[in-house]
């Protein structure tokens, strides 16, 4: 979700995972930008790399495979975070029933906060709120902290897309979401598509935006999802267009709201983590493997999200 | 009464003085009677001009000195109150709203107070625009020009009680499902900010700058020197032409003092005495009022309003979910404007301690923003509400608070006794007048009368 999808960028993506050696030993020397030369090859092998390449990457599958139970190595990443004695994650603070700050309690909760937990956990061996350190972040900011290194882990309804794998480490898929709208209840809208010529909102440089934009509505863009929840209440936009993991929150909210029509899209949220890490990928595989199997993610979404689902199936790229 | 010297009237012909043709000549050549017939209606006239024209320029200060204390500042308080609640507002709600769904008792009657505040002043200050704008209908007052300013500050006030119960509504949704546990409440809170932040407080601002300036006029009118320039030069040369006169009578009716043009002088002499030294004293009192009053509390005022902007956006970083974003970039600006430093609003108080706390307030921000990225978003907030950014604000805010109050109590009291002084000017310079009228007519008819 929210990728700004840039078409050299897809193009450097596919050209990386179908194996083509310059696009790769670019990847890995700079995992922020594609460089120069990435982009010239990009171009100039447009057509064919990039069919055959979209079907090379799977982000469903992307990610690196646990080798047995999570274990904090001496001189790894974990070990680090456990001798700093917080883990620094960066978090939603909006989101309802992913990552929210509870006014009532003015802690950040939710389904996502509960997989930081579990991960807090393993590295730490007990749970104690004071081994973590949330830091509330945007959507923009996601990427830019992940590389910086000013948070460990990102955990924030966040997509796993071929664009994104360029820059970031993903964990395994932990939640799939499926873009929808979500309408006033006396709304005869049926879908997106019979929304065209009217407003519908989604926050600035989300991918929820090139749909809307795709049934000719206009496309209303605001910073945060609770903010296109104020317009529709306020009767500035007729929809609002996202993943259903985030419009289940808003619904959640207003209950004169509802969600309509099919699943637009499919969109597996991993857990971000910087490219200098893969052992703490491994470790955080592991962990959700534990998490899955051991119940606690049903537990979670039952808690958050509704009746209890099967989690996902684990999938990794080797 | 009339002293004699023994020289009956008449007896000396006045000689020609032979200058050749004019006005002189001819009124040189003309009988006696007939020239004190002339200067009589000379003087008379002289002294009639004298009163119409120290009345009016006393009227015209007292008149512009009433309207500081009447008008101007009364609506520069209301403007200046207007921009100072309404920041406050929006400040104490954005720091309530990080205690959770159940804010602290006194930052509710906080808010409550100063949105109140706002609207009664908001009231106010179109009441009294009503008042001032009929004032400058009137023909050839001074303020003619300022009615354009008045249709501004009309439109803003319209602006400001138009978004007033909006910004008032949307807290109040914000709060309400805050306290329902939603994440919901921020977004409206964030919206309820932006009302505030793009259309009251730019509103409040330019009202606050126009009737700063409005009273900077007035001040200016009350004070201007022009106008007493003119009069007191026209009282100085009446006086010379009765002393003139009493000098022709005394040689040409060989009495030493004519008592009637004596009267006539003392009148004229006091009634210039009283216009310059009132209008020395009042001028004085209202510079005063201007320097060591108004011009600091504005000062203050600007710098009360950045400080709390930058406080209001200090806890909505903290609310918001983004880190270093726009609320932190407007932080930035808003302390960048206040300073302390060469051309900053601090720098233009003149406090020190001002200066020094703004300084020790930045320093636990930066400790609170160190904070909040370093993951330990309970601390910053802990911070926020009572730690240490709370306190360094809170010092800063009061003594910015003291500044405004200080010195708008000087103001008060020195533009009152500045109006003050202008009491009774005008029918006094009147009186005067009809004194040397009378002096004139009674000194001279007298004269006239041993011809008949």
């Amino acid at each position: 979700m929210n990728a700004r999808r840039r078409p050299w960028r897809v193009l450097a993506a596919a050209l990386t995972a179908s194996g083509l050696a310059l696009g790769a030993a670019a990847a890995v020397a700079a995992p922020g930008q594609p460089d120069a030369s990435q982009l010239a090859v990009a171009r100039a092998v447009r057509a064919p790399a990039a069919v055959k390449a979209a079907a090379a990457c799977n982000p469903n599958a992307s990610s690196l495979r646990p080798s047995g139970p999570p274990q904090v190595t001496s001189g790894s990443f974990m070990a680090k975070i456990r001798a700093r004695g917080y883990l620094i994650a960066g978090v939603d603070q909006s989101t309802y029933h992913f990552g929210f700050l509870n006014p009532l309690t003015n802690q950040i909760e939710g389904f996502d906060i509960d997989v930081i937990r579990a991960v807090a956990k393993a590295v730490f061996g007990h749970a104690d709120a004071s081994t973590i350190h949330y830091k509330a972040i945007s959507d923009a900011q996601r990427i830019p902290d992940i590389i910086s290194g000013s948070v460990d882990i990102v955990a924030h309804t966040m997509t796993i897309t071929c664009d994104r794998l360029q820059q970031v480490d993903f964990s395994a898929v932990y939640f799939e979401a499926h873009q929808k709208v979500l309408v006033l209840k006396d709304s005869a809208a049926a879908s997106l598509a019979s929304l065209h010529g009217q407003k519908v909102c989604a926050t600035t440089g989300s991918d929820s935006v090139t749909k809307i934009v795709a049934v000719h509505a206009t496309a209303v863009q605001v910073p945060y999802w609770t903010d296109c929840l104020v317009k529709l209440q306020q009767g500035d936009v007729a929809a609002i267009s996202t993943d259903d993991s985030i419009l289940d929150g808003l619904a959640a909210q207003d209950p004169y709201t509802k969600l309509i029509g099919a699943k637009l899209t499919n969109e597996p949220y991993g857990l971000a983590i910087s490219r200098q890490h893969p052992e703490f990928v491994r470790f955080v595989n592991a962990v959700l493997q534990q998490y899955e199997s051991g119940g606690q993610w049903k537990a979670s979404y039952q808690h958050w999200l509704g009746p209890p689902q099967p989690p996902p199936a684990l999938q990794y790229a080797s | 009464m009339t002293a004699s010297v023994g020289v009956k009237p008449g007896q000396h012909a006045l000689a020609p003085r032979g200058r050749g043709a004019g006005w002189r000549s001819r009124l040189d050549g003309a009988a006696t009677p007939t020239r004190l017939g002339l200067l009589l209606a000379v003087l008379v006239l002289f002294s009639l001009a004298w009163g119409v024209l120290a009345g009016l320029t006393a009227t015209q200060h007292a008149s512009a000195a009433a309207d500081v204390v009447a008008v101007s500042e009364p609506l520069s308080l209301d403007a200046e109150q207007i921009y100072t609640s309404l920041s406050d507002a929006g400040a104490t709600e954005a720091s309530a709203f990080l205690a959770g769904g159940l804010e602290p008792a006194a930052a509710r009657q906080r808010y409550q107070a100063d949105i109140t505040q706002a609207g009664i002043k908001i009231e106010a200050a179109g009441a009294l625009v009503g008042s001032s704008a009929a004032r400058t209908q009137l023909p050839g007052h001074p303020a003619n020009r300022e009615a354009s300013a008045g249709q501004a500050i009309g439109d803003d006030l319209a602006i400001l009680s138009g978004n007033l119960w909006a910004y008032a509504d949307e807290v109040g949704t914000a709060r309400t499902d805050n306290r329902l546990g939603l994440p919901l409440g921020a977004a409206y809170l964030r919206e309820a900010s932006t009302r505030l932040r793009d259309k009251l407080l730019p509103a409040a601002g330019d009202i606050y700058t126009r009737e700063s300036a409005l009273l900077t006029s007035s001040s200016a009118q009350a004070t201007g020197l022009p106008l007493v320039v003119v009069t007191v030069l026209a009282g100085l040369g009446i006086g010379y032409v009765l002393f003139r006169s009493s000098r022709w009578l005394a040689r040409h009716t060989h009495r030493v003092v004519n008592y009637g043009l004596l009267l006539a002088a003392l009148a004229g002499l006091v009634s210039l005495a009283w216009l310059a030294g009132t209008f020395t004293l009042g001028r004085a009192d209202l510079l005063h009022a201007q320097q060591q009053g108004s011009v600091p509390a504005q000062a203050f005022a600007r710098a009360e309003v950045a400080a709390l902007q930058a406080h209001a956006d200090e806890s909505l970083t903290l609310i918001d979910n983004s880190g270093e974003d726009s609320y932190q970039q407007d932080f930035v600006a808003e302390t960048k404007l206040l300073g302390p430093g060469p051309g900053t609003l601090l720098a233009a108080t003149g406090s020190s301690q001002a200066a020094a706390q703004a300084q020790a307030w930045y320093q636990a921000h930066k400790a609170l923003r160190a904070q909040d990225n370093g993951g330990n978003h309970g601390g910053a907030v802990t911070s926020a509400q009572t730690g240490a950014a709370a306190q360094a604000f809170s010092k800063l805010s009061a003594t910015l608070s003291e500044g405004i109050t200080t010195h708008q109590a000087t103001f008060d009291s020195s533009a009152r006794s500045g109006r003050d002084a202008f009491t009774g000017l005008a029918i006094g310079m009147v009186v005067a007048a009809l004194v040397m009228v009378a002096g004139c007519a009674w000194g001279l008819t007298r004269r006239l009368a041993e011809y008949r």
